[in-house]
């Protein structure tokens, strides 16, 4: 049982761009990544959205092992930014977990 | 019954250019039948339904003084009426021309039986000669209507009707159950997509209807009683000023929705804080704060959508709403995104099952999302749990969206997004004989090409009685059914087909097997010289012989295909079988 | 975790602030390819290499360490190593480029500038002058960092009255060209890059070339700059250029900006690309970027595929 907590979408908000909440779950990026990554991108933002902080701070080595080679980006039918996601998540993890 | 001796037949062979000629001797068919009884005259030609041919045929009408036609060439659905004009022009009654099918029945079917398919195409004629010889001449049933229209229902539906029959120049009298017009419209603010306040749009309609002369409105108004048919009914009303009767040629039905009434603990409702969408937007209309039960300000608002809308039926719960009710998603939307207007802070979840934002209100729900409400998709088996702690409600839902992660959201109002029903309306519906489908809403003849006619001829739905819809897909149906009424009344009167049940009142005992049976309750029960009897009524009576097999005493018969004509067919087809 | 990435974002992020490049180089190191052809010093239009061709034999001689050190207990004195580097430019001991690599990345760049200069193009260079776009910090959202350096290299592109630049990788080229006007105030550049300035001039290589290739596409390049017929109308007259499985907007990452936090997980990813490209039958696979060259240069050689960077094809 996770609480949601509408906090976090707000905070990484404020470290650039996000526009998860037009992701619709289908799953384009996740076949499409050269990676293999099958919780980034589209997990990650949910439990972003949603405010699992636990579970995005339990990713960050997805997040940060991400190519940003937009395979994804410009085959997301819903049009979302998902490098540009990525990059900002990355912004805002530098700033709250690596203190950088 | 006219005597055989005075039959003066006409029989035509088609060769259908082929279609039949080419499997069934069309020339031996004509041959073997010209020496029947009452045949006048016997030929074959290669299009029956071209203009040569029928000129031929009227010729020989006038000039052999025919009285019956007998035309053995394709299906009756093809070209019966075509036909029916022809002997019309010819001045042969149109329902003493009998049409053989001697293609789909003969020629198609049997492409690999010459032989056979001849000798069959000689009985079908013979039995089609058969039956014309007993043919009487029927005219069409004529009913003079009445240009005034009944329009059952006050809300935006039904008075979007009585303004739209006015325009046409026929008068309305709209019933309306309770004190006021309008009905759900009038209490609603803010509507989608114009943002048009719902309680000016019954404004402007209330005020148009003062300026017609033609509309009479009668509120706190039940209707009590039906009699008559199509074109020509009257409908007993009952007002606080008493009783009164309605002369009306068609009547509308507009009786709107009501809202699923959530049962206790149903998604929690009945604890503090748990309300309806209906509710919700009556006490925003009202000019209420979004605020909990005990006057909080909300922080986190979740929606629980489909309550009492796609139900599944179980052992425990028979009776389920299995309809989906298409205008809660995008109502719970728009709601929502009002709320983000007016409560910028506001958290928004939507609990949903699948969001049926169709066609335009795509973009509401795209909206709403982009602008912070967070969407959560449960699955119909492990529904969200409402439960309190404290003064805050705990929503407890499984979200397949995330891995199925089992969310919790500390909610300070629990919205249920409840569906639309047909409105409890047993009485009205048994005293004006409404169809009704499996949901109880009112039941269209065909959903796409008559969706607005029922199988009670002359009356007509609309609206939300019909099934979901919103305020614009309401009025389209409403001015649907008044382009249907007009064309019924515009004339003056309307003929219908002869082809009737007809009580033979020698026969008749009154034992009243064929009430029940008719599914357009067009039998009557009536006493005649004394004695208890049926009778039918004509305009209502479609002539589907349904009542016919049930009568003990034979005292029924169909016009047109009398049992007399049907066995005397039979009877040609069996002496052909036997030789 | 395989490596306390956090130390080594860490370690960048010093670096590129005290240093102004997440790998500092010598200036003899980074301006050696031009020598012998004379460029003019400076102009309204320059080459701009942002320093990835120069950086990448220093970056692989990092990871090859960095490579060995993964997932073994040296990753837990990354801290230290991360103090230590700001008071000493670790990187300096840390990393020991072959000298003959060096010459390789070099010699690439010089045959760029070569073939422009055939194509009748005028530019000339900013030498020493010459500051990294600092595209691997804002790769890494070390934003703060990124955005200071930025408002330096704009000031340097201002101070030498540079208008148009030609660039030479697509990293470099995305961040002048997408990522500058963003984030800097008043920017303004014309930033081109060699594929499309040859392109457009109509500029084919003078000598006959006879080997086929087969062309892997930059993810940036095609995807994000829209530049993946322009190398292949360059070499229309030339060999025959075959694409992959998966080429332009769809081509397939080379695994490469993984290198530097995830050296293991770069390496799979450019064994799977080394497969699609050698799939198509040819010994050659030609490369738009240093990344691409570094990361598939190696996958290659397991499979016996040459990997040449672009400018070697036509030069």
């Amino acid at each position: 049982m996770t609480r949601v907590n509408a906090e976090l979408l707000k905070t990484v908000e404020a470290s650039g761009e996000f526009n998860a909440v037009a992701c619709m779950n289908c799953g384009t990026c996740t076949a499409l990544c050269p990676l293999g990554l099958t919780n980034l991108p589209r997990e990650i933002f949910r439990d972003v959205v949603l405010g699992l902080e636990e579970k995005v701070l339990a990713n960050v080595e997805t997040v940060f092992s991400c190519l940003l080679c937009r395979m994804c980006q410009v085959n997301c039918p819903a049009e979302v930014k998902i490098a540009d996601n990525v990059r900002t998540l990355r912004v805002h993890l530098n700033k709250t977990l690596h203190h950088l | 019954m006219k005597p055989e001796t005075q039959s003066r037949i006409g029989i035509y062979v088609c060769h259908c250019g082929g279609n039949i000629s080419d499997y069934v001797d069309v020339a031996q068919v004509a041959a073997a039948v010209a020496q029947e009884p009452g045949v006048t005259i016997s030929r074959t030609h290669m299009f029956t339904c071209s203009d040569a041919a029928q000129q031929e045929i009227i010729k020989d009408i006038q000039e052999q003084k025919l009285n019956g036609l007998v035309i053995a060439s394709c299906s009756p659905k093809l070209h019966m009426y075509t036909f029916r004009a022809m002997a019309e022009r010819a001045g042969v009654n149109p329902y003493q021309y009998v049409q053989v099918n001697l293609r789909e029945q003969d020629s198609w079917a049997h492409t690999h039986h010459r032989d056979e398919a001849t000798r069959k195409g000689i009985a079908l004629v013979k039995a089609g000669i058969a039956k014309s010889r007993l043919s009487e001449p029927l005219v069409p049933l004529r009913v003079n209507t009445k240009p005034r229209v009944l329009v059952v229902g006050g809300g935006v539906t039904g008075l979007k009707t009585a303004l739209a029959l006015s325009d046409l120049g026929i008068a309305v009298d709209v019933v309306e159950r309770s004190e006021r017009l309008g009905g759900w419209v009038a209490d609603w603010k803010k509507l989608y997509p114009t943002g048009q306040d719902g309680q000016a749009l019954v404004a402007e309609l209330e005020q148009a209807l003062a300026q017609r002369a033609n509309i009479k409105v009668h509120t706190q108004a039940k209707v009590t009683g039906r009699s008559g048919n199509l074109g020509d009914f009257t409908i007993r009303i009952r007002t606080p000023q008493g009783e009164q009767d309605l002369n009306v040629g068609a009547l509308v039905m507009a009786t709107g929705f009501a809202a699923y009434a959530p049962l206790p603990q149903e998604f929690g409702f009945g604890l503090p804080g748990v309300v309806t969408l209906p509710e919700l937007k009556k006490s925003l209309s009202r000019g209420e704060p979004l605020q909990t039960s005990d006057g909080r300000p909300v922080k986190t608002l979740a929606f629980i959508y489909c309550v009492g809308s796609r139900q599944k039926k179980t052992a425990a719960q028979p009776q389920v709403n299995t309809h989906c009710s298409r205008t809660c998603c995008t109502a719970a939307a728009h709601l929502g995104l009002n709320l983000t207007g007016a409560y910028p802070a506001l958290r928004q979840y939507h609990l949903y099952r699948d969001v049926r934002t169709y066609g335009k209100h795509e973009l509401i729900f795209g909206e709403n999302r982009e602008k912070g409400a967070v969407y959560v998709r449960f699955d119909e088996k492990e529904p969200p749990v409402v439960s309190t702690e404290g003064a805050q409600l705990r929503v407890k839902v499984k979200d397949t969206l995330t891995r199925r992660e089992e969310l919790e959201i500390a909610a300070d109002l629990v919205v249920l997004v409840t569906g639309m029903l047909p409105r409890e309306n047993a009485e009205l519906i048994n005293i004006l004989k409404v169809p009704v489908d499996r949901n109880g809403f009112f039941k269209e003849i065909h959903p796409k090409l008559r969706p607005v006619e029922t199988v009670m001829d002359g009356l007509f739905i609309a609206g939300a009685a019909q099934s979901p819809r919103l305020i614009g897909e309401a009025v389209s149906s409403a001015l649907a059914a008044v382009s249907k009424c007009g064309a019924l009344l515009k004339k003056g009167y309307v003929d219908l087909e002869p082809m009737i049940a007809v009580v033979k009142t020698d026969k008749c005992t009154g034992c009243n097997a064929c009430l029940g049976v008719c599914p357009y309750q067009a039998i009557e029960k009536t006493v005649c010289d004394g004695r208890d009897q049926v009778t039918v009524i004509p305009f209502s009576c479609k002539g589907c012989g349904a009542c016919v097999p049930l009568c003990p005493e034979n005292a029924l018969d169909v016009k047109g295909y009398t049992d007399e004509q049907m066995t005397a067919a039979i009877t040609a087809l069996a002496q052909e079988a036997a030789v | 975790m395989a490596f306390p990435i956090r130390h080594l974002i860490g370690i960048l992020a010093d670096n590129q602030r005290l240093r102004g490049s997440v790998m500092p180089l010598g200036t003899g190191r980074l301006t050696a390819w031009a020598k012998g052809l004379s460029l003019p010093r400076g102009g309204s239009r320059v080459i701009y290499t942002g320093h990835m061709y120069q950086m990448m034999p220093s970056l692989a001689s990092m990871e090859a360490g960095l490579g060995l050190m993964a997932d073994t207990p040296v990753t837990r004195l990354m801290g230290w190593g991360r103090f230590f580097n700001r008071f000493v430019n670790l990187s300096f001991f840390l990393t020991w480029p072959s000298g003959r690599q060096q010459a390789q990345y070099d010699l690439r760049l010089k045959k760029i500038a070569q073939s422009l200069r055939q194509a009748g193009i005028q530019f000339g260079y900013l030498y020493e002058k010459e500051l990294y776009t600092g595209a691997l910090v804002y790769d890494l959202g070390l934003d703060e960092v990124f955005k200071k350096h930025a408002q330096r290299v704009w000031a340097m592109f201002q101070k030498h009255g540079v208008r148009s630049v030609i660039t030479v990788d697509p990293h470099t080229t995305e961040m002048l060209r997408e990522v500058y006007p963003k984030v800097v105030p008043g920017f303004q550049l014309e930033v081109k890059s060699y594929l499309e300035v040859l392109a457009e001039s109509g500029w084919t290589p003078p000598q006959a070339l006879t080997e086929a290739v087969t062309l892997h596409d930059s993810c940036i390049y095609a995807r994000t700059l829209q530049v993946s017929a322009q190398p292949r109308a360059v070499l229309a007259k030339g060999p025959l250029v075959d694409s992959p499985d998966h080429a332009g907007a769809a081509t397939h990452c080379c695994g490469g900006p993984a290198e530097s936090l995830y050296p293991h997980k770069a390496e799979t990813v450019a064994a799977e690309r080394i497969n699609q490209l050698a799939a198509r039958g040819c010994d050659t696979v030609a490369v738009l970027c240093p990344i691409c060259l570094h990361n598939l240069e190696k996958a290659g050689r397991a499979r016996g595929i040459r990997v040449k960077d672009f400018s070697e094809i036509i030069g």
